[in-house]
């Protein structure tokens, strides 16, 4: 692991929170523990967000359940996680370890089980809430994600924010969502702090042609990964045109070529998630310094002189 | 110890394209981490409920590395080979994984027979490093990562021995081969070697101070009192852990161990003194698929 890169016109604030550069920890990745956490966080991560987690622990899909393919990454993790309450010690013992920011990520099974597990969480105190309304491989399990319905998303987002008062709550939409712009100002008219998008693309599958049989045993899974890049900065662009809330853009990013495709579409922070499979361990360090070039060769003094400029 | 000639030795017998290979470093040792189709070859039954299987390697890996192994419809668990040859492109090598059905999916691949499909991703993780003067430490079905081990040592001309215990003698894996080799065998029912823990005689035999290197694998208790011992007569050790895993490419987090947080499937399995410093559940009940760690049994 080469030295972290310390650059202060890389600090960004999201929702009040002050990030020393624009980089996440996007959730499911590592975020299982205070200890896995906080190993991303000493990778460089600006700020790391916490695996999801549900009222009730969960074992999720049996493996195969991650597999790469040539442009990405398919999972079907299965929302595994030990149960809110477990979550919220894990978040408390990150808090009194890292000085990195923490973010938390809720799930729930129904509307009413998104304001239980966020009031849980929020006795850990963290830095932000993160609200899952869209993961795509529980569908047969949980039933169409909420994220696609604008009314309800709404209602979960009211519901979070008023569970965990005093918390700022994003809220990690669907690239299936029709409209996203529309649905992300739903969310900030019902109160969301922030937006995350993406989550994963799909569902899709990958077989395996001598097997002859879909690899993932959860057989379908979201796609992550290089493969998600174009889809993430759409979206991010569209969503930017109709909110004034910050948007953490998620999805595809192992460069900093690919973390300024989000910047310039409007956001504000960049979530690393897959990345750090495609980047390798400096990925954190190696999209802040690519950053950090791209302001030294154009002139620039902060994030803020290029974020969502490609509007005009 | 030179290893030189024994290495330059074993050229002569083998096909010359092989030959010409290894002097350009033509082994394959790019793997997958997506599953790559494997058929069984053959089936090697110690008892009813103990078995090993061979592959052909559709990748190179190194002792104490792991792969993933899929039995389609069923579910993949990791296994550390309990031998392995280099694949070459003129002439692939063979892959072996000994498995004691324990739970679900080690019963179901009890009934694989020659012929079946398997899946297989790796390698993954950080093997043992080849110490001339290793004590292999070996507990139950840990034996089965040290034999190959062992045979890497002994291709490579450098002397070990090994002290292999399990619960009874049916348990105990390639007695025949290490017991040609260098070994001392221990069971907890006395029903082969000696009766008792395989770590009794650890302390004695490092006293002699033939040994520079212990490498163990086995139930954590087994590894715990290994690094004990060893730290008593600073003599360095590498021990193989065991943890729930679920991508082996060292981003889910599922085997990440509390502390430092390193990635079992990354920046282990194998660790030494310096990583294991860093980590603070050693001996504590395993983080389940959910990331819980169970209470102490009655606790």
């Amino acid at each position: 692991m080469r030295a972290l890169h310390v650059d202060p016109r890389l600090q960004v604030s999201v929702a009040g929170v002050t990030l020393s550069n624009p980089t996440v920890l996007a959730s499911g990745i590592l975020g299982m523990s205070a200890s896995s956490a906080g190993f991303a966080a000493r990778l460089g991560a600006g700020a790391v967000t916490f695996k999801s987690c549900g009222l009730d622990a969960r074992k999720g899909h049996p493996g195969p359940a991650i597999v790469p393919f040539e442009h990405g990454l398919l999972n079907a993790v299965g929302l595994s996680n030990p149960g809110a309450e477990a979550m919220a010690a894990e978040i408390a013992e990150f808090r009194s370890r890292f000085k990195v920011p923490v973010f938390a990520s809720i799930f729930g099974k129904t509307v009413e089980e998104f304001g239980r597990v966020a009031a849980i969480v929020a006795q850990a105190n963290p830095h932000l809430i993160e609200v899952n309304v869209s993961c795509p491989n529980v569908e047969s399990e949980l039933g169409t994600p909420f994220g696609l319905d604008p009314g309800l998303t709404g209602e979960i987002t009211r519901l979070v924010k008023l569970s965990a008062p005093g918390i700022p709550i994003s809220i990690k939409l669907s690239p299936q969502a029709h409209g996203i712009g529309r649905l992300a100002r739903a969310c900030q008219d019902a109160g969301a702090d922030a937006i995350t998008a993406i989550n994963t693309v799909g569902p899709g599958m990958i077989i395996d042609p001598v097997i002859r049989r879909p690899v993932l045993s959860n057989r379908v899974g979201g796609v992550s990964g290089g493969a998600i890049l174009p889809v993430a900065v759409r979206c991010v662009y569209e969503i930017a045109a109709q909110v004034s809330i910050p948007i953490i853009g998620t999805g595809g990013v192992s460069r900093a070529e690919h973390a300024l495709q989000l910047i310039l579409a409007g956001a504000t922070a960049v979530g690393i998630g897959t990345g750090l499979s495609e980047g390798g361990d400096d990925v954190f360090t190696d999209v802040c310094k690519g950053l950090s070039e791209y302001l030294d060769a154009n002139g620039f003094s902060n994030l803020a002189q290029i974020r969502g400029v490609a509007h005009d | 110890m030179p290893t030189g000639f024994p290495t330059w030795h074993r050229f002569a017998g083998w096909p010359m394209t092989e030959r010409l290979e290894r002097l350009v470093g033509q082994h394959l040792q790019e793997g997958s981490a997506t599953p790559v189709p494997v058929r069984v070859e053959e089936v090697l039954v110690h008892h009813e409920t103990l078995k090993t299987f061979v592959m052909e390697a559709p990748f190179s890996i190194a002792p104490g590395q792991f792969v993933m192994l899929w039995l389609p419809g069923v579910e993949e668990k990791p296994f550390s080979p309990s031998l392995a040859t280099q694949n070459w492109r003129s002439r692939p090598g063979r892959i072996e994984l000994t498995v004691r059905a324990v739970g679900a999916f080690t019963h179901a691949l009890m009934g694989v027979k020659p012929g079946q499909l398997l899946g297989l991703r790796g390698p993954f993780g950080r093997g043992f490093s080849l110490e001339p003067f290793s004590l292999l430490v070996g507990g139950g079905m840990g034996i089965a990562p040290l034999r190959y081990l062992a045979e890497a040592l002994d291709s490579s001309g450098l002397p070990f021995h090994a002290l292999l215990g399990a619960r009874t003698g049916r348990d105990l894996l390639f007695t025949d081969w290490f017991s040609r080799r260098s070994a001392s065998l221990f069971t907890d029912d006395g029903s082969a070697g000696t009766a008792g823990l395989v770590t009794q005689s650890l302390d004695a035999e490092l006293s002699s101070g033939l040994f520079r290197n212990v490498c163990a694998c086995g139930p954590e208790p087994m590894l715990l009192a290994v690094m004990k011992i060893c730290e008593t007569r600073s003599v360095p050790y590498q021990l193989g852990f065991e943890r729930y895993m679920k991508c082996g490419i060292g981003i889910c987090g599922q085997c990440c161990m509390d502390g430092s947080g390193i990635r079992l499937c990354k920046e282990g399995p194998v660790l030494t003194a310096h990583e294991l410093a860093g980590i603070t559940e050693l001996g504590l009940p395993h983080r389940d698929a959910s990331g819980a760690r169970p209470a102490r049994p009655g606790v």
